[in-house]
């Protein structure tokens, strides 16, 4: 069966699934995505959870513009101060849960948006930009996720999908790894007949929830909705897997070697980060979001407190465990930037020009959601950089930000989440 | 103030509602909804406050108050008055230049506002009784497919979906991703490969170690690394060489002075007698204990034996230290550690060592790898620093207090029969059939039992069996062909949700099967037995006598385990135990064991108080606890022997008895390193008391002057006061957790706290560092949140024993919640309140309430 038709007989196994506008089974182009003559725009979110040290991280909001001083806990990013944002007053309006720094935060939703449920949540930017740039590619997108969603809230990473449903995310460096660059050494007519059998087995499931389906209340049958949504997630995986069946993964440059199970902290975000270097490389994916780990973080700092303690600062050694936290993304994220710098695209552009980076959570700080920490990298969108910006509103909606970036990368969009408008002063 | 209890209805004359959200539907059931209300005393505050600008002329910042209406019956006008909240909470309103509210006034519009919103969103996300079909949690399906193909398996790589501020029986919460779809593909498959293969397990066998031979073998392994040159032994002349060791004795002093083998250094050591037969368990040896034993591959779910031959060195090894722990210590877990999976205590002597054994049984298929150690601190950090603590002044570590002959270990054993060969899984060929045919009646067979009783479609089977032609075709062998099916109808919705069709109605009755599937997943958290099914099937099972009956035979049954831990833990919101890394210089008595004990404690006293049919006030004081003895040295009750729990009577004067006692309890309410009273007031609100606490608000000025380590609870609750942000919550929540300050963070004792810094003024909050630490004494008089004072933990206990009827209210809400699977809401009202009155007319016996659950209409309905 040809992915179209297959996708035909997906739509009519469930009039619940909204399939989107069919471009994205135009696949047929894509295997042949190698031969771009122009670098691909990309996104990064990160969030760290848990807030900032808010004395220490923060630059004095009298300095504005180019000349301010770079803060203590982002000095380890001088080097690259002309190459970063950082932008104050930013805040999502509906946001209450003083613990939660990632559900909302590219989201913007309203926990309590819709009568008769106590969680409600919506498309993030991420995977709206993943509706636009994941279509070339052989993954959509990328999540990766630490182990414990410490700081972070409910979710499963910092993605949720068109229906406001939690998705999944990579947990380690080593699943990561595979996921991006292993490569099936089965003959390629064994692989074809593989995939043909994963689709016979979707369509025995789909055949089961059909009948499950049979009765069902509103209420249910929008639960079952949420297992159609995911076979038709992996419908969608199995085409691309065929259109990319005869292209082998490629491996970047300097070849990426498989992760140590054991990498915990510091040296699991550093190489979470080298492989979203590495995939954007051989242009794997294009949208990339990571729920960062604070625990394991902190712990493989010797710290020995965990983070929500560490997040309820006070001057001492918690302020201290708070700052070095701080520092080291900073240290990280620089190394990160150097890296995208150094590694050139097909138009002679480096990865730096073409994507957006976005640095931040929807934290504030201990237990504060207004002005979220914001640092913005890379010249995917267009932002002017080497500033320090703080709003006149001080309730400036963050999806302004995600709308920002979003159209500023190429994705036309009119809103996103609670957005009122663009953030111009990015641009000029 | 009980949340939704019925609040005046108030209507102002200028305050137009201004919903704009659609509100659902209006039902007859939900006729009388309770809505958050702000009180109409607060009117004045708007007035004065905020109507200057926030008029409906002004309308300064786009915020229009007047028509603000006081009841909170709209998402529109919650969201408003949140925003009412958030401003004044963070002090941005009013603004700094206008007029201030009262301290007192802020504190109850405040206090007043918060509780209001939480009743307001309570009422505006109520389900109306809607049960959404919920998939299996993780729990549910690691017990169902155990109870299907009669095999453990860890499927800890699934979500664990914990629901936060609920249970994690509730539909609407538990979300499904494609992700999931393959984990439950491959789990399945894994399942039916444990299932139904024998073959492949490794044969029996029995290996022991002699301790003095690992021992020879050690030494012999750290001489090889010693420089050539050395220095003369002391002990030269005293060393009884250990059975088969011939070593060079000069080479052995000067190693002695490398710290890594200080261990070494102990007279009991090599002057010990039975030094040729044994060895010392030290602490440090071979990193914390025996050498790591490494069970053979293939042995997920089996069962392994091991023994041994073990002694107390002396007779003043104190207390604490005659443990030892065993546990798995899988690849990437940091060195030094394990997963404890459980303890004996040591009571042989030398003159009569005693053979302890216990079990293992192995989690996944790679080869494991088992460790067994005298119990402490896990961590590699505070094993260094007990043996530093020890070097420094002995230039040796810690003594030995533990002898051992010999460890053995047998296995594996299976732990169940092969279902293979299972008639009720794979039902036998009949005459005339077809190995195909065949196989087809398999799977439907297996399906219907999967789907618990409910038939497949054909279709369905349809697809499956022309996917095992395709698979044969293929050249897969049949019976793989057949388990690659059985697979897919693992990850099928037929299995994964507990599905209720009404065929358009909007509540029916269940049919009986379903009936038995609620009840068994609300009690065992897995599907029924054969013999709920047979009942079931009968159309016997909803008659009260059998349900009764049923319901009891299900509670005493050890798979209602499932139910007291998940229910407890979720209850009694235990997760706190498990936030934190316990400071282990500050208590290094509280290690894993006695953590783990201190869990099993609380479950154990929930489970006792159900099966004895005690009254749920025993919760609260009690003459007796549930321990063992582990537990029992550590809260030092005498005369417990085994690691069995049972109930053991309270000696005269101990502060132990009912939860307000427990260490678990305590720990859960301290931050690792100090008891926090807010944690625990917080705690007993919530579950005690059945009146919890707005959550802590967003945007409030955090009292940043308070540093750690430096202020009594009482200084801190002090500056609490200060703020109406803080004290309008904090005036009911701290003075209960004073109550339980006699506790220290680890549950014991303490008449004082000591302090290494303080603060002198609190009004600038500068610690000082003190020279020799201070002394302060706990004072441990509070009120109640009516009011009612206490003088100290034994009054605190008396004055909270007479609010059985709250726990029992909480209890019943939660019950009823989580075996209905959906935020108990409005339309619960009623049957909390009817299964209070018979629990009462029972002496709120604990079983009485899982019983009025079971009976009450709700259950038995979709």
């Amino acid at each position: 069966m040809s992915p179209l038709s297959r996708r035909s007989f997906l739509g009519s196994a469930t009039a619940l699934i909204a399939l989107p506008t069919l471009e994205s089974i135009g696949f047929a182009r894509l295997a042949k995505a190698a031969e771009v003559v122009k670098a691909p725009k990309r996104m990064v979110f990160l969030s760290m959870g848990w807030g900032v040290t808010k004395e220490t991280w923060f630059p004095d909001r009298q300095q504005v513009g180019a000349n301010y001083e770079l803060p203590q806990n982002l000095q380890p990013l001088a080097k690259y101060k002309d190459d970063i944002t950082i932008i104050q007053n930013l805040q999502n309006q509906f946001s209450t849960e003083a613990h939660w720094g990632s559900t909302f935060w590219l989201t913007g939703a309203n926990r309590y948006g819709v009568p008769g449920k106590s969680f409600h949540n919506t498309i993030s930017a991420d995977q709206v930009a993943a509706e636009q740039f994941g279509r070339d590619t052989r993954f959509t997108s990328l999540q990766l996720t630490g182990r414990k969603a410490d700081g972070h809230g409910p979710g499963a990473s910092l993605a949720w999908n068109r229906q406001g449903k939690p998705m999944a995310g990579l947990d380690t460096p080593v699943a990561a790894y595979h996921r991006l660059f292993s490569d099936d050494k089965t003959p390629l007519a064994e692989r074809q007949a593989q995939l043909k059998r994963r689709r016979s087995v979707l369509d025995g499931v789909i055949e089961d929830a059909r009948s499950v389906q049979k009765g069902l209340t509103a209420t249910d049958v929008d639960k079952l909705d949420e297992y159609f949504q995911s076979i038709r997630e992996i419908e969608i995986r199995l085409s691309k897997e065929e259109e990319w069946l005869e292209v082998p993964k490629r491996f970047p440059q300097d070849p990426i070697k498989e992760p140590e199970a054991s990498l915990q902290g510091y040296e699991e975000i550093k190489m979470m980060y080298d492989l979203m270097i590495a995939a954007m490389q051989v242009d794997a994916t294009r949208v990339f979001s990571y729920r960062m780990p604070t625990d394991s973080l902190i712990q493989s700092l010797g710290a020995t407190i965990t983070s929500h303690n560490m997040s309820h600062y006070v001057q001492g050694d918690r302020q201290e465990v708070s700052e070095n936290r701080d520092q080291t993304h900073a240290k990280l994220l620089a190394s990160f930037i150097e890296k995208l710098k150094a590694s050139k695209e097909i138009d002679g552009s480096s990865l730096y020009d073409n994507t957006a980076v976005t640095f931040g959570s929807n934290i504030n700080s201990i237990h504060y959601l207004t002005n979220c920490p914001t640092l913005l990298t890379g010249g995917g969108a267009g932002v002017k950089h080497g500033r320090h910006l703080v709003m006149s509103d001080p309730k400036t909606p963050l999806c302004n930000l995600w709308l920002s970036l979003l159209n500023g990368s190429g994705v036309d969009v009119k809103s996103h989440g609670d957005s009122t408008g663009q953030i111009k002063e990015l641009f000029v | 103030m009980k949340k939704g209890r019925p609040a005046s209805f108030i209507t102002l004359g200028l305050l137009a509602c201004v919903s704009s959200a659609q509100p659902l539907a209006p039902s007859a059931e939900m006729e009388g909804i309770v809505h958050g209300v702000m009180p109409e005393s607060h009117f004045e505050v708007l007035n004065n406050n905020c109507l200057k600008c926030h008029d409906s002329v002004e309308e300064e910042g786009g915020v229009n108050l007047e028509d603000l209406s006081f009841t909170m019956d709209s998402i529109a006008a919650a969201e408003t008055w949140q925003r009412v909240l958030n401003a004044v909470n963070s002090g941005e309103m009013p603004p700094k230049d206008e007029d201030q509210l009262s301290a007192a006034d802020k504190t109850n519009f405040l206090g007043d506002l918060s509780r209001q919103l939480v009743i307001a969103r309570d009422a505006l996300s109520d389900t109306r009784g809607v049960i959404t079909m919920r998939r299996l949690n993780r729990r549910e399906y690691e017990n169902t497919i155990e109870s299907l193909l009669g095999v453990k398996i860890d499927a800890s790589d699934l979500p664990d979906d914990a629901n936060p501020g609920g249970f994690d029986t509730n539909g609407s919460a538990l979300f499904f991703s494609s992700d999931q779809f393959e984990q439950y593909l491959a789990l399945g498959r894994h399942a039916l490969d444990l299932a139904t293969s024998t073959a492949k397990q490794p044969p029996l066998k029995k290996t022991r170690f002699e301790a003095e031979e690992i021992v020879a073998k050690e030494i012999h392994r750290f001489t090889a690394r010693l420089p050539k040159a050395f220095n003369p032994s002391a002990i030269r002349d005293q060393f009884v060489s250990p059975k088969g060791l011939e070593m060079d004795y000069e080479v052995i002093g000067h190693g002695l002075k490398a710290e890594n083998y200080r261990w070494l250094n102990h007279p009991e050591f090599f002057l010990h007698p039975d030094n040729a037969t044994g060895a010392p368990l030290f602490n440090y040896f071979y990193e914390f204990g025996l050498p790591n034993i490494t069970l053979p591959a293939r042995s997920e779910g089996q069962k392994f034996i091991f023994r041994t031959r073990i002694a107390l060195l002396h007779d003043e090894v104190p207390e604490h230290r005659r443990y030892i722990e065993f546990g798995a210590a899988p690849s990437g877990i940091k060195k030094g550690e394990m997963n404890v999976a459980g303890f004996r205590k040591i009571t042989g002597t030398m003159d009569q060592p005693e053979i302890i054994e216990f079990e293992f049984i192995p989690s996944d298929d790679s080869a494991q790898i088992v460790r067994i150690r005298e119990r402490h601190i896990n961590s590699l950090n505070a094993a260094k620093q007990f043996f530093k603590a020890h070097s420094e002044k002995t230039d040796r570590g810690p003594p030995a207090t533990l002898w051992v002959d010999w460890v053995e270990w047998e296995g594996p054993f299976a732990t169940s029969g092969p279902v293979s060969s299972n008639p009720n899984l794979f039902v036998p060929q009949t005459a005339g059939q077809t190995k195909t045919q065949h196989h087809r009646a398999i799977l439907e067979h297996f399906a219907t039992r999967a789907f618990r009783t409910k038939a497949p479609s054909a279709a369905f089977i349809d697809r499956l069996m022309a996917l095992y032609e395709e698979d044969v075709a293929r050249g897969v062998s049949p019976h793989e062909a057949l388990q690659e099916q059985l697979a897919v109808v693992l990850a099928s919705p037929g299995f994964l949700y507990l599905n209720e069709p009404t065929f358009g109605d909007e509540h029916r009755g269940l049919t009986d099967p379903e009936l038995a599937v609620r009840l068994s997943y609300f009690l065992w958290s897995a599907p029924p037995d054969e013999e709920l099914e047979r009942i079931a099937a009968r159309g016997k099972l909803s008659a009260p006598t059998t349900l009764a009956r049923q319901t009891r035979r299900l509670l005493n049954d050890p798979r209602a385990d499932a139910f007291i831990h998940g229910f407890t833990h979720q209850w009694l919101h235990m997760e706190r135990l498990d936030f934190f890394q316990f400071n282990y210089f500050k208590y290094p008595r509280f290690d894993d064991s006695v953590k783990e004990a201190s869990r099993r404690e609380i479950y154990e006293t929930v489970k006792d108080t159900i099966l004895a049919g005690r009254p749920i006030g025993e919760l609260l004081k009690s003459d007796h606890v549930l321990i063992n003895n582990l537990l029992a040295g550590y809260y030092g009750i005498a005369d417990v022997d085994g690691e069995h729990f049972r109930r053991v009577p309270v000696p005269e004067h101990l502060p132990r008895g009912g939860l307000l006692g427990t260490a678990a309890v305590m720990a859960m309410g301290s931050d690792g390193e100090r008891s926090s009273p807010v944690e625990r007031g917080a705690w007993i609100l919530r579950t005690l008391l059945n009146d919890a606490p707005p959550p802590a608000p967003a945007n409030v000025p955090q009292l940043s002057r308070l540093a750690d380590e430096v202020l009594s609870a009482r200084d801190l609750q002090k500056l609490h006061q200060e703020e109406p942000q803080c004290a309008q919550c904090h005036r009911t929540i701290d003075p209960l957790g004073f109550g339980l300050e006699n506790f220290n963070a680890v549950g014991q004792w303490r008449d004082e706290e000591v302090f290494e810094k303080i603060i002198d003024d609190l009004s600038t909050g500068k610690p000082r560092q003190l020279k020799t630490p201070v002394s302060i004494p706990i004072d441990p008089a509070g009120t109640l949140p009516d009011g009612t004072p206490f003088g100290d933990w034994w009054e605190f206990r008396d004055r909270m024993a007479e609010h059985e009827a709250d726990i029992a209210r909480g209890f019943t809400e939660s019950l009823i919640e989580y075996a209905l699977g959906r935020p108990f809401g409005f339309v619960d009202y009623n049957l909390a309140d009817e299964i209070m009155a018979q629990a009462a007319a029972d002496d709120y016996a604990m079983d009485a309430f899982i019983l009025g659950v079971v009976q009450s209409p709700r259950f038995k309905l979709k």
